[in-house]
């Protein structure tokens, strides 16, 4: 492209008045920096002073007219106007025509500008004169500060009017003059393209210059804020280690809460304001390594003051890693929090008391409801069973009917003293291996004559083949009687209640139900019922309550034995309480003992029992005794004493799965021996301790050798009580 | 002597009064104490073959009651069944260590109370037969 311009003003170049060209020219934005500028640091930049001196070198040797603007193209300052290119009036705005300041006869120039700052790219046009303009704007990461424009001249081109007085002065020709001024050339544009480039750098290398020690002052007045408000604060100490533990900075929180001066304590080890015990076992060494490993470290502790006074601080350590060098540290916080310690110890003392308050009381009331309650339980019972005579049969109805309301204040007074051990976690459960279809037909016998009071009908729905459970049978009880007793007391006269017991989708659970066809539970009120002395509104209405605990007991029950409950409900069709207990299995009674390092080990034994003399004795005190010494014979949270095997009475054989080898064996039949002959200085009960030692298969998954033992086991077991049996009998 | 004799230590008239009558419909012989000094007294005349005890006592615990029982020569070898009001939580494994054969929380079922009676009665032929082979 040939970019110079006829050196002839040609009359029809000046119009029409539109953009004739526009190139765009590079510019180095630095898109990664970004910072907010505030105004006051805008203007610093925009500085024309500081410009004059780049502007006005960079127009002479170029030979154009120069001018900076703001953001917002408001000319800050005329640099250089050689020509009058521009009617460049300080502040001025780039409007376009009339008092535009860089519109003459167009209003080319000061669309370049505004392209410019919009675009953020350098803008090229050409006008009517076929002058070239450039606009560069000035960018300070991706903020726009202003622009730069830098117009053609022609150099030494005559103002048309004042070449007319010189020719006239001069006494040539007008047209003599127009000569001379053809041969004056206007800059190439082709310089004033290339030197837009240089126009950017040039910018950019300035604003750099001058961001960079703005940008540091900003900082350094930063710090001071931060100073002043690290040093402001008071409720918390705030101050710097360096790796080792001392202290390099101290704030004025940390002067008052701990009574050291900034003169006294930096370069000081941390760990003169820990206690000497802690200082003895290396707590502050301990924090700073927690620090470093963790990359921070938490801690609430004891904390000592200057003066030896001893408070209970709330500790944050962070690690300063960020900086190589000296500046390698630790950065702590630290709130003395001695009063809420206090207060929430006593909050917590009087919630204990409280609790224990309520224990002694409910324990004192139900031991002093017991005692008549067994007074009448003995003269119901005796009456009864006929000590004092024949009884009419209505009579015996209406005594047993009595005696049914004596079981439920019986169990009322049990419940209150549940309730208290909820919350002192002292509600036990033990459990061992039970059937629930014995459990729920035990219990369903025992409900019978309470439902036949209202005419409800109980059916029991269980499944056939159903394996045992590992729960506590008297606390299974408490839960399907509390359920019965709810059905009852919400069921219409004449309703049907069933009891039921299938396998659940969990395999390792069974679930039990208890349905019927009373007024039903909202939705809302679903959730609630299982809550402490809950009882939905309108039920109190609809039958004479209890006391509102049944179903917050049985929640922790069903919990506590590793099972869930929840109900099922639809308002006027009655609902379905169901909760799952785990399913017994040899397997997960063992799994401690069944792991893969003792199978391939060979290290797992089935120990045997065999307790000849317990016939006839009184076994059922006998056999928890036993079940004791064995118990601490064994290897406790290794080893496990299997609950009995069979529900032949009475129980003859104890089995053990332990992790043991014959040698291991042999202490373990030696204790077992020493323990009974202790309890048993007769030695009438002559244990005889036998061992097999089980062998998995190489190769196989953990399961399937899991299941390989644990069927070994089971067919040992029930060889040997087959075995009993038959010695028993022949 | 074909009646076996039991002394029942509980300061509830009333308790005393059914339980008693129903021990008698059973075949026993039956003899009371109410109070803990007086327990201890009562036993050593009464020699009973078995010993119903309550741990709430007037001028003394139960357990107390028990521990000294356990320690006199002439009494240490009858078995006693607790039979108390208090939580079986902690009560029972007292009492058992302290040598009771059962415990009891009242009101008891009375098919496993006696039981146990029954069976702490047959409990000592078997034994002393065992010890005589």
């Amino acid at each position: 492209m040939n970019s110079d311009v006829p050196g002839r003003v040609d009359a029809s170049e000046y119009c029409p008045p539109a953009i004739q060209s526009a190139t765009f020219i590079s510019s180095q934005g630095d898109e990664s920096s970004s910072i907010e500028l505030s105004p006051k640091l805008r203007a610093d930049l925009l500085d024309l002073d500081a410009w004059g001196e780049i502007l006005t070198t960079y127009s002479r040797s170029m030979r154009v007219a120069v001018a900076l603007t703001d953001s917002q193209g408001r000319l800050l300052g005329e640099c250089h106007n050689p020509q009058p290119v521009w009617k460049l009036v300080n502040g001025a705005a780039p409007v376009g025509g009339a008092g535009c300041p860089f519109c003459i006869t167009t209003h080319l120039p000061c669309t370049a500008v505004v392209a410019a700052l919009q675009g953020g790219e350098a803008v090229m046009v050409r006008d009517q004169a076929g002058l070239t303009h450039v606009a560069v704007p000035l960018l300070l990461g991706k903020q726009r500060l202003g622009a730069i424009i830098a117009g053609q001249v022609f150099d030494r081109y005559p103002e048309p009017l004042s070449m007319r007085r010189v020719a006239k002065e001069s006494g040539v020709s007008a047209q003599q003059l127009w000569e001379v001024a053809r041969r004056q050339v206007p800059i190439s544009r082709t310089i004033l393209l290339a030197s837009g480039d240089l126009l950017c750098t040039l910018g950019q290398a300035f604003l750099l210059q001058r961001y960079g020690t703005i940008i540091e002052a900003e900082l350094g007045r930063t710090n001071r804020r931060y100073r002043l408000l690290v040093d402001g604060v008071r409720d918390y100490a705030l101050f710097t280690m360096d790796l080792d533990g001392r202290v390099t900075s101290w704030n004025g929180g940390a002067e008052s809460m701990f009574g050291y001066v900034v003169a006294e304590i930096v370069g000081q080890n941390f760990s003169c304001i820990f206690t000497p015990e802690d200082i003895a076992s290396h707590v502050p060494e301990k924090q700073l390594h927690q620090a470093l490993q963790g990359g921070r470290a938490e801690d609430e502790g004891w904390r000592v003051r200057r003066n030896q006074q001893h408070f209970w601080a709330n500790v944050n350590i962070t690690p300063l890693l960020e900086d190589a060098g000296p500046d390698r540290g630790f950065a702590i916080i630290m709130q003395d929090v001695t009063e809420r310690r206090r207060v929430a110890m006593v909050l917590e003392e009087t919630r204990q008391e409280r609790v224990r308050m309520q224990e002694t009381f409910l324990s004192h009331v139900s031991h002093e409801l017991r005692t008549p309650l067994t007074a009448i339980h003995f003269f119901m019972t005796n009456v009864l069973d006929g000590v004092t005579g024949d009884l009419t049969p209505q009579q015996h109805e209406h005594l047993s009917l009595a005696l049914d309301n004596v079981k439920q204040l019986k169990d009322m007074v049990r419940d209150l003293l549940d309730i208290t051990r909820v919350e002192t976690l002292k509600l036990t459960v033990e459990p061992e291996q039970a059937s629930a279809a014995k459990l729920v037909a035990e219990v369903l016998s025992t409900c019978r004559t309470n439902a036949a009071l209202k005419n409800i009908t109980l059916r029991s729905d269980v499944a056939p083949g159903l394996p045992f459970v590992w729960a506590d049978p008297s606390r299974v009880r408490q839960i399907i009687i509390n359920l019965i007793d709810n059905g009852i007391k919400f069921s219409p006269e004449r309703g049907t209640l069933t009891v039921g017991i299938r396998r659940a989708e969990d395999v390792g659970f069974l679930r039990l139900w208890v349905s019927d066809a009373g007024c039903g539970i909202s939705p809302g009120n679903r959730e609630i019922i299982f809550d402490r002395l809950a009882q939905v509104r309108s039920s109190v209405e609809v039958s004479r309550s209890g006391l509102g605990l049944g179903l917050f007991i049985s929640r922790e029950l069903v919990s506590r034995q590793g099972g869930r409950i929840w109900v099922e409900s639809k308002l006027g069709h009655g609902s379905t309480f169901y909760f799952t207990l785990p399913v017994f299995s040899l397997a997960k009674l063992c799994a401690r003992v069944l792991t893969p390092q003792n199978l391939d080990g060979g290290s797992v034994s089935l120990i045997t029992v065999d307790v000849a003399a317990i016939e006839g004795s009184d076994q059922a005190n006998i056999v928890p005794k036993i079940r004791k010494i064995l118990g601490g014979c064994i290897h406790s949270g290794q080893d496990v004493l299997l609950p009995a095997m069979s529900d032949v009475e009475p129980v003859r054989t104890f089995f053990i799965v332990a992790c043991t080898d014959l040698s291991g064996f042999n202490a373990i039949a030696k204790r077992i021996g020493r323990g009974f002959q202790n309890f048993d200085s007769a030695s009438t009960l002559e244990p005889v301790i036998c061992s097999t030692t089980l062998v998995v298969g190489a190769g196989g998954s953990r399961e399937e050798k899991i299941i390989e033992v644990t069927a070994r086991i089971d067919q040992l077991i029930q060889a040997h009580l087959l075995n009993e049996e038959r010695d028993s009998n022949g | 002597m074909d009646e076996k004799k039991i002394l029942i230590i509980d300061d509830d008239p009333h308790l005393l009064m059914g339980l008693t009558a129903r021990l008698k419909a059973n075949g026993y012989r039956v003899v009371s104490a109410t109070d803990a000094i007086s327990a201890i007294a009562v036993a050593l005349k009464e020699t009973p073959d078995l010993v119903i005890l309550d741990l709430g006592l007037p001028a003394g615990d139960g357990l107390l009651v028990l521990a000294r029982i356990k320690g006199l020569a002439a009494l240490a070898g009858t078995p006693v069944i607790v039979l108390s009001a208090r939580d079986p939580s902690g009560s029972e494994k007292r009492a058992l260590d302290a040598g009771a054969i059962a415990f009891f929380q009242k009101p008891p079922d009375n098919h496993e109370f006696l039981g146990a009676i029954r069976q702490a009665l047959g409990e000592t032929i078997a034994l002393s037969s065992f010890l005589k082979t």
